[in-house]
């Protein structure tokens, strides 16, 4: 413990430099506006600046690029919460609650909430990867195919309680968004599969072309539609902060989430994304009202958001006890690390010291600023509903043309992107749920490829799944939620979860 | 969409091309270059491509702007420089993959590399190393064939038909051995699971294992190009440790569209010797597992097609070829 003192303050002497504070600020600043514009994402944004941080010293360059990461994760829900567009993929869950408090004339306390939360978060999640980043490596080396495949599972059992409506619809969702993950070439064998001759498919759908055709162009439609009755709050703003109290109130489901972030955001494959759908998940499931889920709860926005900046966070975990990049932001920092002549891995915190503990002090440096940039500005952002729509609507579709344009430099996507807001607006007429569909899409790139990897493994023995204490364990306890569901003694409760609006 | 795109493109260059004075005009390059990766930033060949560009400016005097253009196995690239007008400003960054190996892989290719590119000079070759993790611990290459043909292994790969899937089957055609393949996402979730102790051994590039060689996370016991590699110099390349035919690389090499008017191919050729001359550059690639390379014009024509038939053999011997 002791040593851990001594190197976060060596990590705070390096992080505390002007130079330093001034490149954490920046990465900060640039990864709020990043994460709060529709469709620009942090993937494209680190890959622009790339070149730029060969001029700075690779301590700053991380640091800088870190601050834009986390910084997107801090931004991205507040689109979601204001007009009912993730301004990030991790969003889309603080949408679903976010946008019901906003149109209760509580758009204040959920952006007031996401923000605290996310600093919560983040503070826990920076002091675990100091105080335990070394032993919680082996934590992520413990999943093999088999172990996140059973993870996997677990995660779709939990997941139906995400619908706000019907059960079959939300399954029916689940299900369409895993056929779509599996549009592109096949992992195993290379042969193409529903891409249609279109290469733009060849490599699968991009996550962000499906989040902002279903969220952010079919959410402008939905708007469109009925003019009179539009989905943007206007007059009832509310207060701007949460009180104590509330923050209180929510306390437990920030910490619920900041764990459940924690340990996915070290899974390799991008395990973060997860986090988000998974602590609404468990926050709906033992909810003293879990109808109220879906029609604004306070806890719907807090332990999403916490988690997904807690992933967010300990995502860098791999990166700097391994060198191994869990998701393609951290792959760009590899690119970074690499660029500067800094080789990732298990040496870097021996050889490097100063980098190693100068960015994970400055993660937490980075998070309070997060916190004084954001908390003034939810101000600002919600009179941002204020502008007209005139003005509001074509400013968020150039935006996300221009998000999705820059993923591959190629106006398909943004064609594609078009074509999924026309889906998302025929299942909102349909009264079908737009995020479990972006669950399943999650999910099913994950679950097909950890299936076939576990079993070409185990040469075709499903048994392997069984095998593994870890990968049983996982299975049984979706099982048992499973069963819990099933049960007449609780089908009351159930009803409640499920309640049809 | 293509043909709207160059179309685009040419539109561009002529707007651009106008105004400029005769004399400016004679001189290349007099407008940016532009120099196309197909993969994301931050990989391999995007480093790899950063570095040249970075000193290719200074030699040719003009911007060379790189440009990802990511998508389709890499297919996208290739045929966007296919398509633009073949005045020098547009250049690719190939590498071995989407260069020889796709022809095998796709049944219509909508640009052959062979047919629709001019090569201008190889830039750089990396070798790869072969690593095993905690699931199987021997500690030369010798040990590993014999372990591979006691029983089953089975090994990951950055994906299907990459560099390193290729390499790991070629190992085992040249040393006799059959092994089962596990394909993943990137080398970095494949490495994961190989430190894990869920697969066996890996073929990968060098760059994705050098700090989990030096943390003692995975062993490399050979490197398969023809010299041992300066960063890590007490692995033996493949040959010294007894696999006499084998060898394998990942490459990467400057090309334009079809039909490069001869001054401009020669000032190319000539700026990327300089460049590869250029000490800093040299150590650059190296960080970066890769080596400087001095194949030009023909002779490097004539290296991918010897590739493209070596790595189509493997391709159809594996049965990984599409119908």
């Amino acid at each position: 413990m002791g040593d851990m003192f001594s190197n976060l303050g060596l990590g705070l002497q390096v992080a505390m430099t002007l130079k330093n504070i001034g490149l954490c600020f920046a990465g900060c600043l640039i990864g709020t506006l990043v994460g709060v514009l529709p469709g620009v994402g942090p993937v494209a944004t680190i890959a622009i600046l790339l070149p730029v941080t060969l001029t700075l010293d690779p301590t700053g360059a991380l640091i800088m690029l870190a601050g834009i990461y986390y910084g997107a994760q801090y931004g991205g829900s507040t689109t979601a919460i204001l007009v009912n567009i993730p301004g990030e993929a991790t969003a889309v869950v603080t949408a679903i609650d976010g946008h019901e408090m906003a149109k209760n004339g509580q758009a204040g306390l959920a952006l007031g909430l996401a923000a605290i939360g996310s600093f919560i978060a983040g503070t826990i999640a920076t002091l675990l990867i100091a105080a335990l980043g070394v032993p919680m490596t082996k934590l992520g080396l413990l999943f093999g195919p088999a172990e996140y495949f059973s993870l996997m599972i677990m995660g779709l059992v939990l997941a139906v309680v995400l619908a706000r409506g019907s059960l079959l619809k939300a399954i029916a969702m689940i299900a369409l968004g895993i056929l779509l993950s599996a549009i592109g070439t096949d992992i195993e064998t290379g042969r193409e599969r529903l891409t249609f001759d279109l290469e733009m498919l060849y490599d699968g759908l991009e996550f962000a072309v499906l989040a902002m055709g279903l969220f952010g162009f079919a959410e402008i439609l939905k708007n469109l539609q009925n003019p009179e009755a539009r989905d943007v709050v206007r007059s009832k703003i509310g207060r701007l902060l949460p009180r104590l109290s509330e923050i209180r109130e929510n306390l437990p489901a920030i910490l619920r989430g900041t764990g459940l972030g924690s340990v996915l955001g070290i899974l390799p494959g991008n395990g973060a994304i997860l986090a988000p759908f998974a602590s609404y998940a468990l926050e709906k499931r033992i909810a003293k009202q879990p109808a109220k889920f879906g029609h604004g709860a306070p806890a719907g926005v807090a332990g999403p958001e916490s988690a997904n900046n807690a992933g967010a966070q300990t995502s860098f975990i791999p990166l700097l006890t391994l060198g191994l990049p869990p998701n393609a932001v951290m792959a760009l920092m590899v690119g970074a690390m690499l660029i500067q002549g800094v080789i990732p891995g298990p040496q870097v915190i021996d050889r490097n010291p100063e980098l190693f503990w100068g960015l994970i002090a400055s993660m937490w440096i980075g998070n309070l600023m997060l916190l004084v940039i954001n908390l003034p500005l939810i101000g600002l952002w919600v009179k941002l509903l204020r502008v007209p729509y005139r003005l509001l609507f074509p400013a968020i579709v150039l935006f996300c043309c221009i998000g999705i344009y820059s993923i591959g430099n190629t106006a398909d996507m943004v064609y594609l992107t078009a074509v999924f807001g026309l889906v998302g607006y025929v299942l909102h007429k349909l009264d079908f749920e737009p995020a479990p569909l972006a669950l399943g899409f999650v999910l099913g790139r994950l679950l097909e490829e950890k299936l076939r990897q576990a079993l070409i493994i185990s040469d075709g023995d499903p048994m392997v799944f069984l095998r593994s204490p870890l990968s049983l364990s996982l299975l049984l306890i979706g099982a048992a939620a499973l069963a819990i569901s099933a049960l007449p003694a609780l089908r009351a409760r159930r009803d409640e979860v499920f309640a049809e609006e | 969409m293509l043909n709207r795109r160059s179309a685009l493109a040419l539109g561009a260059a002529s707007l651009l091309a106008a105004p400029a004075p005769l004399k400016a005009q004679s001189r290349y390059p007099n407008k940016p270059i532009t120099l196309i990766v197909s993969y994301a930033a931050g990989g391999g060949t995007d480093a790899v491509a950063r570095i040249f560009a970075a000193r290719l400016e200074k030699i040719l005097d003009g911007r060379v702007l790189v440009e990802n253009r990511p998508g389709a196995a890499a297919n996208l690239g290739t045929e966007a420089v296919a398509a633009a007008a073949p005045d020098g400003y547009t250049l690719l960054i190939g590498n071995q993959g989407p260069m020889v190996v796709n022809p095998h892989l796709f049944k219509r290719l909508k640009a052959d590399p062979a047919t629709t590119l001019d090569p201008i000079a190889l830039i750089a070759d990396a070798s790869l190393a072969v690593v095993v993790g905690p699931r199987l611990p021997v500690a030369t290459l010798p040990e590993l064939v014999a372990a591979a043909k006691a029983k089953t292994l089975v090994y990951g790969s950055a994906s299907n038909a990459s560099a390193s899937h290729l390499a790991a089957l070629l190992l085992g055609q040249v040393a006799g051995f059959e092994a089962r393949h596990v394909p993943y996402r990137g080398a970095g979730p494949a490495l994961n699971d190989l430190v894990g102790g869920h697969i066996d051994f890996m073929v990968t590039t060098i760059p994705s294992v050098t700090g989990l060689i030096e943390g003692k996370k995975v062993s490399a016991l050979a490197v398969t190009g023809t010299s041992r590699f300066a960063g890590l110099p007490e692995v033996p390349t493949a040959i010294e440790a007894g696999l006499k035919e084998y060898t394998a690389s990942a490459w990467y090499g400057l090309l334009g569209p079809r039909g490069l008017p001869a001054p401009i191919r020669a000032q190319l050729s000539q700026a990327t010797r300089e460049t590869l001359r250029d000490p800093t550059v040299v150590d650059r690639l190296k960080d970066d597992g890769a080596t400087p390379a001095d194949l030009e014009g023909q002779a490097f024509a004539e290296f991918m097609a010897k590739e493209r038939a070596r790595w189509g053999e493997i391709v159809r011997a594996a049965n990984i070829s599409l119908e």
